[in-house]
């Protein structure tokens, strides 16, 4: 992040959606967007953790988001792709549908997720307004959800593992 | 600045820990009863680098007590104090208060209380040793600091290049003066038998390396400093603070064997210049072109318009009885602890002078993961192209070679991370000692096997394991002397400490000669506790579990050193977060052994790679025992979830290994393979997998690197097509009772 970015309190962040709806999240974390590919499964974990992938000789967890987020398992079709983003020093991937578009936003345009959405599924971090590059004229402006990070690490709940 | 300050200083601490182990070792020795002069010299050279680098880092109360220890230590290397039994473990004690000196000095902590320690010293020193030949006290004071800058006058001129008010300061490096007197009187007239050369290199001065000890090593031994050839120095515009332009010559008698004079450049970097010459000219230990020219050493003083220099360079032929030489060392020697460790060439003369001594360089071992990891990354190309190109090409001579190379060079980065389990044995002798201090019991260290190498991953992670079990032996299995005796056992217990290598893997066994575990209390305290219910039915070995479980303890009362119920447990997670076993084996009345087994490496696996449905899996081959294709009802059912396999008369338990991750075959018996795996939790057991697909190393890739460790598995790997394999952990899988689908991942439930 360039420091011009910190003084006028912008950051980029990447929309994707999941089903009907969009999110973001913060362009800095990402660290590239694969294609889909299915991953190895393994043993003993939550469904949402669909398996490890390859990325340049690092393996790396496969996490199906929307599954993770409580929404219905993403349907897998040709947009369907992997965003790797890395969480306290690590790597995961997250299947997403489909990648929107990298846009600014100003911090104090970020709205706190309200309460009720709270709990421990969410990682909703804040919502914010965005314009959507659609030819859709009609509805020129979308929510975004703005994930936690954080709050989507797999190992949030293990202390000596947590970065 | 003060990163590359912090860099040298991590070296200063590094070597320090290394002096530390050395000078252990030596002690040791000699408290085992070798006392030979070898052994003591090591230890003195450990104690006097440990100074020397503290000096030169301004760690004040670490030098002074390394100065008053090496002082000991010289008097007992000269012979005139006796290496007693009682000597030895003063010095020990001593050495033991070096190591928290040191630790201090490293984390900034308060220094330790050295001063009883420093009286048993100074009564060692009084009460053995030959006062009248004692060594003045090295002049390693502040005073001659300002002395020596303003007598040269040119500290100020280097300032373009370090900022002296800035970053000298606060280094705290102190030149140290030499009295010129030193030198001025030659004590006997016995024939020069060595001609030594000695020109630091630019590199010596980076590491933070001081001539000046080095002369006075030579020094100790008889030798004298004959010249100092300055002939390098350039004008003082062009001087590069950094470097080093000295080199001096030094005549050492011929009674002093030639090896002691190189053991004098241990510490000096070896593209230093260092000549030992036999004074008839003989070249010993790899030819030195300086040599033929040594004679015709220009001897005129150099020219040094901008500098005022008292004492005037007068350089002599290398002669029994040296003329006054002026000695520089001070205006060089606050250079090298600031100057980065630039990879500068050296200047011309400072050849490596053919020392034959064993090179080693310090390689930051992250660098060794990547090159390890590149090597491995290599090893999965080399084998991709292989698959792509047509079987013809495959044939021919280029491909085999390479592989060859790329497994040479793969065994060659592995054979680099191989380091003596010793490494982390080496902490336990002063442990005990704490240990024995603090509760009243006597205990003796029995080691065996130290030199089996492990990879420097597992010797970095066995350490808190190791003195977790040590604690818990001295603390609770080795009885008080009284109680010993009582029981027919001599008063001082023993622990023996050893590692083996057992296939793939290393054992660590901690074997004390105690009371054993108390089952009965054991039990009592677990039922306390409410870790097992009051009427669980337990056999020996899992109440002897019981101790690993978290929050157990039986100590009547919490002492410093275990008790708060938190060791064994974080031993056995350690141990298996490794992918090794604990296994703990107890004979009441006769002690208790805990045994770990250990991987050999982190990095690489020799595996079988067998196919259930789609997915590949890796097999460890250490595990491997043979391989059965099953007749038909060779394979039988004994309840609905559990199969067995006939063999040789012999009914092993089968488990379908799909059916454990989820994967279902339809795939009769007949149809299957099945693997005859050795385990140390359940024996020997039989693994169905549909087919094996071949045999070979694969790089073994941690899944906490970006996930956490899952039960079962060792980690994953990297197939030669990209394609990502699971490694089985055959030990977890076989947890007699069918205990793995039992298994929840911790932190996981969400």
């Amino acid at each position: 992040m360039s420091t011009e970015a910190i003084a006028n309190d912008e950051r980029k962040i990447v929309t994707f959606t999941l089903g009907n709806q969009l999110f973001g999240i913060e362009m800095a974390s990402l660290i590239e967007i694969r294609e889909w590919e299915e991953p190895t499964p393994l043993p003993s974990v939550p469904s949402y953790v669909l398996g490890v992938a390859n990325l340049r000789g690092s393996v790396i967890p496969i996490v199906g988001l929307s599954e993770r987020l409580g929404w219905e398992p993403s349907v897998l079709h040709s947009r369907s792709c992997v965003l790797v983003v890395t969480i306290g020093g690590r790597n995961a991937g997250f299947l997403v549908d489909e990648v929107q578009d990298i846009v600014s936003i100003k911090g104090s345009e970020i709205q706190p997720a309200p309460d009720t959405e709270v709990n421990d599924q969410s990682a909703i971090a804040g919502l914010v307004k965005i314009e959507r590059r659609t030819s859709d004229a009609s509805n020129p402006e979308a929510m975004c959800l703005l994930l936690d990070l954080e709050a989507l690490s797999l190992t949030r709940h293990i202390p000596e593992l947590a970065a | 600045m003060s990163d590359e300050l912090d860099e040298i200083q991590a070296i200063f601490f590094e070597e320090c820990v290394e002096g530390l182990a050395v000078a252990e070792e030596g002690l040791s020795a000699m408290a085992a009863g070798d006392t030979s002069a070898g052994v003591i010299a090591g230890v003195f050279r450990a104690v006097h680098s440990i100074k020397g680098g503290s000096g030169a880092f301004g760690h004040t109360a670490l030098l002074g007590f390394s100065h008053r220890f090496e002082n000991v230590l010289d008097e007992v290397r000269a012979g005139r104090i006796a290496p007693t039994p009682e000597v030895t473990q003063c010095l020990l004690g001593a050495f033991d208060i070096l190591s928290d000196h040191v630790s201090a000095a490293q984390t900034g902590g308060d220094a330790p209380d050295d001063g009883l320690m420093l009286e048993q010293l100074d009564a060692i020193l009084a009460g053995g040793g030959a006062p009248a030949a004692q060594p003045e006290p090295e002049p390693v004071a502040p005073e001659p600091v300002a002395a020596a800058e303003d007598e040269f006058g040119f500290v100020p001129v280097a300032a373009p290049i370090i900022d002296l008010d800035a970053d000298f300061d606060p280094f705290g490096f102190e030149p140290v003066a030499v009295a010129l007197d030193d030198f001025d009187a030659p004590e006997a007239a016995e024939p020069a038998g060595w001609t030594v050369r000695f020109g630091p290199s630019r590199a010596a001065m980076a590491n933070g390396g001081e001539p000046l000890l080095v002369i006075r090593e030579l020094e100790s031994m008889g030798g004298e400093v004959t010249a100092v050839d300055s002939e390098a120095l350039p004008p003082l515009a062009e001087l590069d603070p950094e470097d080093s332009y000295f080199v001096w010559t030094l005549t050492v008698p011929a009674s002093v064997d030639e090896r002691d004079i190189r053991d004098c450049f241990d510490f000096v970097a070896p593209d230093s210049l260092i000549e030992v010459v036999r004074a008839e000219d003989t070249v010993v230990g790899g030819a030195e072109p300086g040599v033929a020219a040594f004679e015709e050493l220009p001897f005129e003083p150099v020219p040094f318009e901008p500098i005022s220099f008292e004492a005037e360079p007068v350089l002599a032929e290398p002669v029994p009885t040296p003329a006054p030489v002026a000695v520089a060392a001070p205006v060089e020697a606050p250079r090298p602890a600031v100057a980065a460790p630039k990879a500068e060439a050296p200047k011309p003369e400072a050849k490596s002078g053919g020392v034959e001594v064993a090179q080693s360089i310090r390689v930051d071992l992250g660098k060794l993961d990547q090159l390890l990891n590149l090597v491995g990354e290599l090893v999965i190309r080399s084998s991709i192209l292989s698959d792509r190109l047509p079987p013809a090409d495959q044939e021919r001579v280029e491909l085999p070679e390479l592989s060859r190379l790329i497994r040479q060079i793969q065994d060659n980065v592995m054979s680099l991370r191989a380091q003596p389990i010793k490494q982390a044995f080496s902490r336990v002798p002063r442990m005990l000692r704490d240990l024995m201090a603090e509760t009243g019991k006597r205990v003796q260290l029995e080691t065996t096997g130290e030199m089996t190498e492990v990879d420097k991953g597992v010797i970095e992670k066995i350490g808190d394991p190791l003195t977790h079990m040590i604690r818990n032996a001295v603390d609770h299995g080795i009885e008080g002397p009284e109680e010993r005796e009582a029981a027919g056992k001599p008063a001082e217990g023993t622990i023996h400490l050893s590692a083996e290598q057992k296939g793939g893997r290393i054992i660590v066994r901690v074997r004390d000669d105690g009371r054993g575990i108390n089952r009965e209390r054991v039990r009592a305290k677990a039922i306390e506790r409410g870790i097992i219910t009051a009427d669980a039915q337990l056999s020996d070995e899992e109440i002897d579990g019981l101790i690993c479980a978290p929050g157990f303890s039986t100590a009547e009362t919490i002492s410093n050193i275990s008790g708060r119920g938190v060791g064994m447990d974080v031993v056995r997670s350690n141990v298996e977060s490794l992918g090794g076993r604990l296994e703990i084996n107890s004979v009441p009345g006769e002690g208790t052994t805990f045994s770990m087994a250990l991987p050999l490496t982190l990095a690489i696996l020799d595996g079988m790679i067998v196919r259930l449905g789609e997915q590949r899996f890796v097999l460890p081959l250490a595990n491997v025992i043979e391989t059965v294709q099953p007749e038909p009802g060779q394979v039988q059912a004994t309840s609905p979830t559990s199969e067995v396999i006939e063999l040789r008369g012999q009914y092993l338990p089968v488990r379908r290994v799909g059916e454990m991750f989820g994967l279902r075959s339809q795939r009769a018996p007949e149809d299957s393979l099945v693997i005859i795996v050795e385990s140390d939790t359940a024996g020997h057991v039989g693994l169905m997998v549909d087919t094996i697909d071949n045999r070979r190393e694969v790089v073994i890739k941690s899944l906490e690197d970006n996930l956490h460790p899952i039960r079962g598995l060792g980690g994953a790997t990297i197939l030669g097509d990209g394609a990502i394999a699971l490694i089985l952990d055959v030990d977890a899988l076989v947890v007699p009772g069918g205990g793995f689908s039992k298994y929840v991942l911790k932190g996981l439930a969400a």
